[in-house]
């Protein structure tokens, strides 16, 4: 017997399968064949169960249901808690981007209207550079700072958000890299299913994928850390351990990662051994 | 196929990504698809009204809707939400196209929805793309015919595209294919290649 989207079909008899539009639904979400005694379907055999009366019938219905089955698809995958965390974290890192571009463009108009400024030995961070700039310009220059200082603004408040949602999606990795760092893995990783089937060495180099291409291609050394270099126990810990400790953290980001999935809640027992072992490792070679 | 000039176009309601229209008919462009590609550097196969279409990897569905302007029906199968958003679309608009969300390598998951194929149209970005395509094989009709392109960066990026190239006709002739055509896409498309292949009788 061959079961179809229509019914089941087998021995010159047909059983039209019968239920409202989400249990057939269901049914093509679920079905499935077994490809070793597999006949492929022939849509006279619809007609024949009773389950549409022409070609142009049987291709609309199964278009119909089809079409439903890949809505519902979408809105399950799109419902999962990671898939906005996703959008917020890479219009995070896309706000970055731009607020760089336009403060170094700004700046360079600026030395324009005053060629006597130059920032060489001043300690002046972008962000008060873009106030002084907002303040003594007029026009069109005046609002581009301003603008640069809301989206700052814009900026502030949406890292603490994907932090917040990070620690709720993810709970084990933020707590053992904080919730940015975290979201950033996601993002890479394309989700936290796809991020909880990574293994520990790729995580290690999530981000760093022009140093390992070159590093598989020719000769170079392979790279140590990709983002996990953001979190300070890495960027922080002495060069001679660094590579250690992010491998460790590596480690510990994969099993945290397959928590976060599969259990989805705090795990303390294991975050205390893991924080322990991650500074361990840090510590070790201290002179 | 339908060529003005040397402009290969398809019959059929314009508008699904902004195509150029000319004299009525929606221009194919080949640098956006491999298989208008395949038309400008190969011979490909040619798409009569009758055929029943497989097609792995639909993604936004603008090759689809080209397709499916010469078919019978598409049997679109498409793996990512965010492209079938746009798939769905294409299939709102147009009778004969079948979305189906399914990863390719599963087939035994869409096999109860699909007939048997005369051609079989595969365009995956996965390194195991030669086992897909023999996998899917099970819906072809014997001397149906497979199109297989083949994108060697997703293959192994470490592997010279050549080799790639030459291991998946090895792959597909082992398996009991028949070659008929395999051309590189360039200059259209880099380090794809179009295999053209039919299914002998058993």
């Amino acid at each position: 017997m061959q079961s179809y989207w229509f019914g089941d079909v087998g021995d010159g008899c047909c059983t039209l399968f019968i239920g409202d539009s989400n249990a057939i639904i269901d049914r093509v979400r679920s079905i499935s064949a077994n490809m070793g005694s597999f006949v492929p379907l022939e849509w006279e055999k619809a007609v024949l169960c009773g389950a549409c009366r022409d070609r142009i019938d049987y291709l609309s219905r199964l278009q119909a249901v089809c079409i439903a089955a890949a809505e519902r698809s979408i809105r399950e995958q799109y419902s999962r808690k990671d898939a906005e965390l996703l959008q917020m974290v890479r219009t995070l890192d896309e706000i970055d981007t731009v607020i760089n571009l336009l403060s170094e463009r700004a700046a360079e108009w600026y030395l324009v209207r005053h060629p006597a400024f130059s920032r060489k030995y001043r300690r002046t961070p972008a962000h008060v550079l873009v106030k002084t700039m907002r303040e003594k310009s007029k026009g069109a220059l005046g609002s581009v700072a301003a603008e640069i200082e809301r989206l700052a603004e814009t900026r502030t408040t949406l890292a603490k958000e994907v932090s917040a949602r990070a620690n709720d999606v993810m709970p084990n990795t933020s707590a053992l890299i904080g919730g940015l760092v975290a979201a950033r893995l996601l993002s890479h990783a394309g989700g936290l299913l796809f991020l909880s089937r990574l293994p520990a060495s790729a995580i290690q180099v999530l981000g760093a994928r022009t140093a390992l291409f070159a590093h598989l291609k020719t000769r170079s050394p392979c790279p140590k850390h990709g983002i996990i270099f953001q979190h300070r126990r890495v960027h922080n810990a002495p060069r001679d351990v660094r590579g250690k400790v992010a491998r460790v953290l590596a480690g510990k980001l994969a099993i945290a990662a397959r928590l976060d999935y599969f259990r989805g809640v705090v795990a303390p027992e294991f975050l205390d051994a893991a924080q322990e072992r991650i500074d361990a490792t840090g510590r070790r070679s201290e002179p | 196929m339908i060529w003005i000039g040397d402009v290969l176009v398809s019959q059929g309601e314009g508008g699904v990504y902004n195509e150029r229209m000319l004299g009525g008919a929606r221009v194919w462009d080949p640098h956006r698809s491999k298989l208008s590609a395949l038309y400008h550097v190969g011979r490909g196969i040619e798409l009569t009204p009758g055929m029943r279409v497989l097609y792995l990897g639909a993604a936004n569905g603008t090759t689809v809707s080209h397709v499916a302007d010469y078919v019978d029906v598409v049997y679109a199968v498409e793996f990512a939400p965010r492209p079938m958003q746009d798939l769905l679309e294409v299939s709102r608009r147009r009778k004969n196209v079948i979305p189906i969300m399914a990863d390719a390598a599963r087939p035994e998951q869409y096999a109860p929805l699909v007939e048997a194929v005369d051609l079989l149209y595969q365009d995956v970005a996965q390194p195991e793309q030669a086992s897909i395509a023999l996998r899917n094989c099970s819906f072809l009709k014997t001397g149906g015919i497979l199109v297989l392109m083949l994108k060697t960066r997703s293959v192994d990026v470490r592997k010279e595209p050549a080799e790639v190239f030459q291991d998946t006709l090895d792959a597909l002739i082992s398996a009991g294919l028949i070659v008929q055509e395999s051309v590189w896409l360039a200059p259209y498309h880099h380090d794809h290649a179009a295999i053209v292949c039919t299914k002998p009788e058993v």
